[in-house]
């Protein structure tokens, strides 16, 4: 009875959500929309990261690393082939003559970042704490290096520009929801409780037989196939790439937002996300005024310390807001209880 | 390729890594003490740097009196940093005080973009400096030695003071045990911050040094080497001020090396190359050369 | 000398200390005995101030004057004259020997005295004299005990905590070190003792407490206590 009362009120949700993007793009100006579609994408971005810093407590700081390979991967396979053979050279012959549709070049790029962190995961992922995060960040410089000098394949320094501006408020908004499904599903899934149990205990979890490794991979793997799928949608919507596009810049936004959410509570995420979004690009606009380039970066940073001095566990902790709960006592039912039991609050 | 050039690289690499030497350890330093990497560190290597630039254009002063400023600069900010990001996440998680060193180096970083633009700016060097002096085959310039042998009497003076003195002593005492340290009357507060400020001070002084020899000055010049002079910290082994010492200097070396024995289409991989030697140190000599494994790495 | 009242400690989130009330005297030797996770450990953290006490008082008094130590720094506690010998040992194992000696006396500036005290000390304990410029970590467990009290010695206390001196010592060798503990007795300087080696530690001491979970069970002459029937089967392993 409950599983089904809950599927429909996700599906209303959805449907709600379905509305209002219809009704956005409809009436919205350009800049407007771009605004909301970044806020998606780093909904995304955040609620993926909090797969491997939230739920299963690595500290790393690789997303942007992962978003610079989805990116162009996607990137090449959405290039004219005209393009390709004039800018890429080195590209093998048989993806330069292609030309793949979006959505098969996002879910490859994705894929490739995947590969990415499986290859790069099983040395660096048995590092702890600061150690990954460091080797983490080193990863961004390496997947920058890479793409700078591999020209022949990336174009260098220069990156891949006009790009066809494939990412509309439709496709974030699917993405959105695809990733949130799959995070939802894995929290109350018994891979997400072994993620949990390596988070809080690593070694009861492993006495009690939990495969710390390869969990530790897999939750690595699945933020970067969303990583690299935010990099596509992200280059698509600002047709333009470069090796810089990721910078840990960002890898600290993004962490920020985990944090700020409460490691481990995918609305907590989702709304940082939403937040510093949109109040990153209120500031813009001030920023101009003053001429302090900056300040926005510089405000958050400030705001960080401020929320780690005074409620260092984030503003959720480990709990969902109980949002469909609200919606059930609508329906005259008691409040589904979200979250697993069989953690302990950090 | 001549003997000449092989020295000639040699040299660099010694120069630089006498540069990288300076500036890990005051990663090491601060480490050993409080268990947490300063990511502003890299920060205190710009402003180094623009002190440097402002003591001697702004206020005229002699190289040797700039030195001194720039270290005392150094020192200071190392200090205010620890007050404001380090002291209040004492007992937090590592992950937060990680997350309260990078908010305060962005902090930092868009200061100085706001305040001095993001446009690289010319440094200064007495002219004395620039002359060559010759150095067995080498031409050298008087800059690079005046830099080798700056950062070696700052690393003797760092460590005699550090094996000799008793507050040296309690420092070390401190980064053993700062509990059973606080038992013998120490105040660790106060090791605390001389640790920040002795890290610090020798990381602003590796920023003029840098400004130095490569010219050019700008808000976001330390924070590659910052990050290169972690890897360095991590070669010789975090948490030891020695380790640190030797770490810069293999990495200096292997940098050069990499870049000027290879052929020239490698050498924009050179950042490559180094954070791929972290990720490899890390998991094949997580202690580093002379670190005592004291917590869990790997 | 050293007066505890009510004292309450949360520690971690359970209720360590639920109010005790403890007391040492000039020049005597105190015992504290308990089974393992009965607070004997916390109460000397809260004591030498590594830990902050909810409720309650901790008073000292090393001369006249009667000082307030409850929410007093651990570093001034130290120079009111508690020197605090911790469980396990935790000698600086980076430090030299001698090095080890001098930091017990980082506080003092009395050039002469310490050159004293470090003789004393070394008289106590000659091996410490040999081994002088040997890091710490590579002294034997014995030797270890033996320089964590001769550090804290060297800051010339009145009052020495001591945590579990016998742990993981061999008895020969434990019996050296309260013969040592009488001395240092004798010469002035009070010492509270936490051991779970009861039988010993009730030989030794002049007076004891019995400590559990958390609460003060019972106190007296060590002696008398050594002969209680509740002590003998809980903490002596005599009865029935």
């Amino acid at each position: 009875m409950e599983q089904r009362s809950s599927w429909l009120a996700a599906l209303t949700a959805a449907l709600f959500g379905a509305v209002l993007v219809y009704a956005a793009t409809a009436t919205l100006d350009p800049y407007v929309l771009s605004i909301v579609a970044f806020v998606g994408i780093n909904i995304i971005l955040a609620v993926s990261l909090n797969i491997t810093n939230g739920f299963t407590g690595l500290f790393s700081l690789g997303h942007p690393a992962f978003m610079t390979v989805g990116a162009y991967v996607t990137a090449i396979l959405t290039l004219l082939p005209a393009r390709k053979t004039r800018l890429l050279p080195d590209l093998p012959a048989a993806i330069s003559h292609m030309q793949w549709p979006f959505l098969p070049a996002l879910i490859a790029g994705g894929l490739v970042a995947t590969l990415v962190a499986v290859i790069v995961g099983f040395p660096v992922l048995r590092l702890r704490g600061h150690y990954l995060a460091v080797a983490t960040l080193g990863l961004i410089f390496i997947i920058q290096g890479l793409a700078t000098n591999l020209d022949g394949y990336t174009r260098g320094a220069l990156g891949l520009n006009g790009l066809p501006e494939l990412t509309n408020l439709w496709w974030v908004y699917g993405w959105v929801l695809v990733t949130l499904y799959v995070c939802w599903t894995l929290k109350h899934s018994s891979l997400g409780r072994t993620m949990l149990a390596i988070r809080e205990n690593e070694l009861a979890a492993a006495c009690l037989g939990v495969k710390i490794t390869r969990t530790r991979i897999v939750s690595f793997a699945l933020g970067a196939f969303f990583a690299g799928v935010a990099g596509g949608l992200w280059a698509h919507l600002v047709t333009l790439v470069t090796p810089t596009s990721f910078t840990f810049l960002l890898a600290f936004q993004l962490v920020v937002m985990v944090v700020l959410g409460g490691s481990g509570s995918i609305t907590g995420a989702a709304l940082a996300a939403a937040v510093l979004t949109i109040a990153t690009e209120a500031l813009h606009p001030v920023e101009e005024a003053v001429g302090l380039y900056g300040l926005s970066q510089m405000l958050l940073a400030v705001a960080v310390l401020m929320v780690l001095i005074f409620r260092p566990k984030g503003l959720f902790g480990m709990a969902e807001p109980d949002l469909l709960g609200w919606i059930g006592k609508l329906h005259g039912r008691q409040p589904t209880r979200s979250g697993s039991k069989c953690h302990r609050e950090v | 390729m001549s003997s000449a050039y092989i020295l000639e690289q040699i040299a660099n690499g010694i120069i630089l890594g006498s540069m990288y030497a300076l500036i890990a350890i005051g990663f090491s330093m601060i480490y050993g003490i409080v268990r947490l990497i300063n990511f502003a560190h890299g920060d205190i290597v710009t402003i180094g740097a623009f002190a440097m630039l402002a003591s001697v254009v702004a206020l005229n002063a002699p190289f040797a009196l700039s030195v001194v400023i720039v270290l005392i600069v150094g020192a200071g900010v190392g200090m205010l940093i620890e007050r404001i990001a380090f002291r209040p996440m004492r007992g937090a998680p590592q992950v937060t005080g990680f997350i309260a060193s990078l908010a305060v180096a962005i902090v930092i970083e868009n200061l100085g973009i706001m305040t001095l633009t993001a446009q690289p700016r010319n440094f200064i060097v007495p002219a004395w400096l620039s002359t060559f002096i010759p150095l067995g085959p080498l031409q050298v310039r008087a800059i690079d030695l005046t830099i080798v042998v700056m950062a070696i009497i700052l690393m003797a003076a760092l460590a005699l003071f550090v094996r000799f003195t008793k507050i040296g002593m309690a420092m070390r005492a401190t980064a053993e045990n700062y509990n059973v340290a606080r038992l013998m009357g120490i105040n660790i507060d106060r090791m605390i911050m001389l640790a920040f400020a002795n890290g610090s001070a020798l990381a602003a002084a590796a920023g003029l040094m840098w400004g130095s020899k490569y010219s050019q000055i700008s808000p976001l010049m330390g924070l590659i080497p910052g990050l290169k002079a972690f890897v360095a910290a991590v070669i010789g082994g975090v948490g030891s001020i020695s380790g640190a010492m030797l770490g810069g200097y293999v990495l200096g070396l292997a940098e050069v090396l990499f870049v000027g024995l290879l052929p020239p289409e490698y050498s924009g991989y050179r950042n490559v190359f180094v954070f791929a030697t972290l990720i490899v140190i890390l998991l094949v000599m997580p202690n580093g050369l002379l670190g005592r494994s004291t917590e869990e790495r790997a | 000398m050293l007066w505890l009242e009510n004292v309450h400690v949360r520690r971690g989130g359970t209720h360590a200390l639920r109010g005790i009330d403890l007391e040492v005297r000039r020049g005597e030797i105190v015992a504290l005995i308990g089974a393992n996770g009965a607070g004997k450990t916390t109460t000397l953290w809260a004591i030498s101030g590594l830990l902050r006490c909810q409720q309650g008082r901790i008073a000292f008094a090393p001369d006249a004057e009667r000082l307030d130590i409850s929410r007093m720094r651990a570093e001034r506690i130290v120079a009111a004259g508690i020197s605090h010998c911790p469980e396990g040992r935790q000698i600086f194992g980076n430090l030299s020997v001698s090095e080890n000696l001098m930091v017990g006396a980082y506080l003092r500036g009395d050039r002469d005295g310490i050159e004293r005290d470090l003789a004393a000390v070394h008289g106590l304990f000659p091996i410490l004299a040999t081994r002088a410029a040997l890091p710490g970590n590579r002294l034997s467990g014995g030797e270890q005990m033996m320089l964590a009290i001769g550090r804290a010695l060297m800051s010339r206390p009145k009052l020495l905590l001591l945590d579990e001196p016998s742990l993981g010592l061999a008895p020969q060798l434990v019996e050296q070190i309260f013969d040592i503990l009488q001395r240092i007795r004798n010469e002035g300087t009070a010492v509270l003792l936490v051991e779970q080696n009861a039988a010993m530690a009730l030989d030794l001491a002049d007076r004891a407490y019995v400590l559990e979970t958390g609460l003060i069970k019972l106190a007296g002459d060590g002696k008398a206590l050594a002969q209680n029937v509740e002590v003998q089967r809980a903490y002596l392993g005599v009865g029935p």
